[in-house]
């Protein structure tokens, strides 16, 4: 093995701490998101108690934004040209593989759905490390990162698995 | 509810059906209006000058998480309020950048019957104007076997 060894073995099977959303599905959330989605499906706005209006099926994975009081990344790199405006959340809350000097590519995402949130409902989120592996690329050893993550109601309804593949080379 | 009023049944469905979802021209305002939308502020969907010239890209690029939105709305809505969208898988294999009209796709590939439902697995793909695909990638959709037995959810977890 070139690539993979026992350090960064030992992340297999590594989970994260729960995230909860910061917010609850909210009516505006929704609106803006089917009006930027160009999907105007109008059980998004529509209905009432237990068939209260659904969010669009992957609206839970843009949930986890920055939380009321963090520093504000966009102010503090205002002066810095190499600043590319990126402030997501890193790892989904996982620790970094070390993986040194290697660089990742988007290896592709498959999404399993389970079922709709509802206006209302509260998601949390959990990520692990599902499979680290290594093949032969045609220019050189390739690492595989499967990493898993899961994202249900806070009463433990499943919403969807998202599994991001990372390439690294 | 699953994706649209339409109700289908995995007997109507056949090896070979394709199905398209046109999203027209996309803008400038297009891709602000989701970045504002996500709270993404990567400079590569809004600032030109950082894109071209820091960045080296051809142009403002149409974001990965909303070209994902076009796929998933074709299948939702082709699942019909009595289907459900099983799975989607795709990888993002080229650019698209502001200014160009985008398709999604799909076409049938595969038909499985299950106890409760028939499966059924669709190739997919984003294409431009160019007929260029980007987003390659395969769905699994359920389908009832009559109008009045919808798909049950929580669908099962793999």
């Amino acid at each position: 093995m070139a690539l993979l060894n026992d350090e960064i073995l030992k992340f297999v099977g590594l989970q994260s701490p729960e995230v909860e959303a910061p917010h609850p599905v909210e009516a505006s959330e929704v609106r803006r998101y089917a009006q930027a989605t160009m999907d105007d499906d109008p059980h998004y706005m529509e209905g009432q108690g237990a068939d209260r209006p659904i969010a669009p099926l992957l609206f839970p994975t843009h949930m986890f934004r920055t939380p009321f009081g963090s520093p504000d990344v966009l102010t503090e790199r205002a002066g810095d040209p190499d600043f590319d405006g990126g402030v997501a959340l890193s790892s989904r809350g996982l620790p970094d593989l070390p993986t040194r000097n290697l660089v990742r590519l988007n290896g592709g995402m498959r999404v399993d759905f389970y079922d709709h949130a509802r206006h209302g409902e509260r998601v949390c989120m959990r990520s692990r490390y599902a499979s680290i592996t290594e093949k032969e690329g045609g220019k050189g050893p390739l690492m595989i990162v499967v990493i898993d993550t899961d994202y249900y109601t806070s009463d433990q309804r499943p919403l969807l698995r998202v599994q991001n593949t990372g390439i690294y080379r | 509810m699953s994706g649209g009023e339409n109700v289908r049944v995995y007997g109507s469905v056949a090896v070979g059906d394709r199905i398209e979802l046109q999203k027209g021209l996309l803008t400038e305002a297009h891709l602000m209006r989701w970045s504002a939308a996500m709270e993404n502020w990567h400079k590569i969907h809004y600032d030109h000058p950082f894109t071209v010239e820091h960045e080296r890209l051809p142009g403002l690029l149409i974001s990965g998480s909303l070209k994902q939105q076009f796929i998933v709305q074709l299948l939702r809505g082709w699942a019909g309020k009595s289907g459900w969208l099983v799975s989607a898988s795709f990888q993002f294999r080229a650019m698209n950048v502001v200014g160009e009209e985008l398709t999604a796709w799909a076409e049938v590939t595969e038909l499985r019957r299950e106890a409760d439902y028939g499966l059924v697995t669709l190739d997919l793909g984003i294409r431009n104007n160019s007929d260029k695909e980007s987003t390659p990638g395969r769905g699994v959709v359920a389908l009832p076997y009559s109008a009045g037995q919808p798909v049950s959810r929580p669908f099962p977890s793999r």
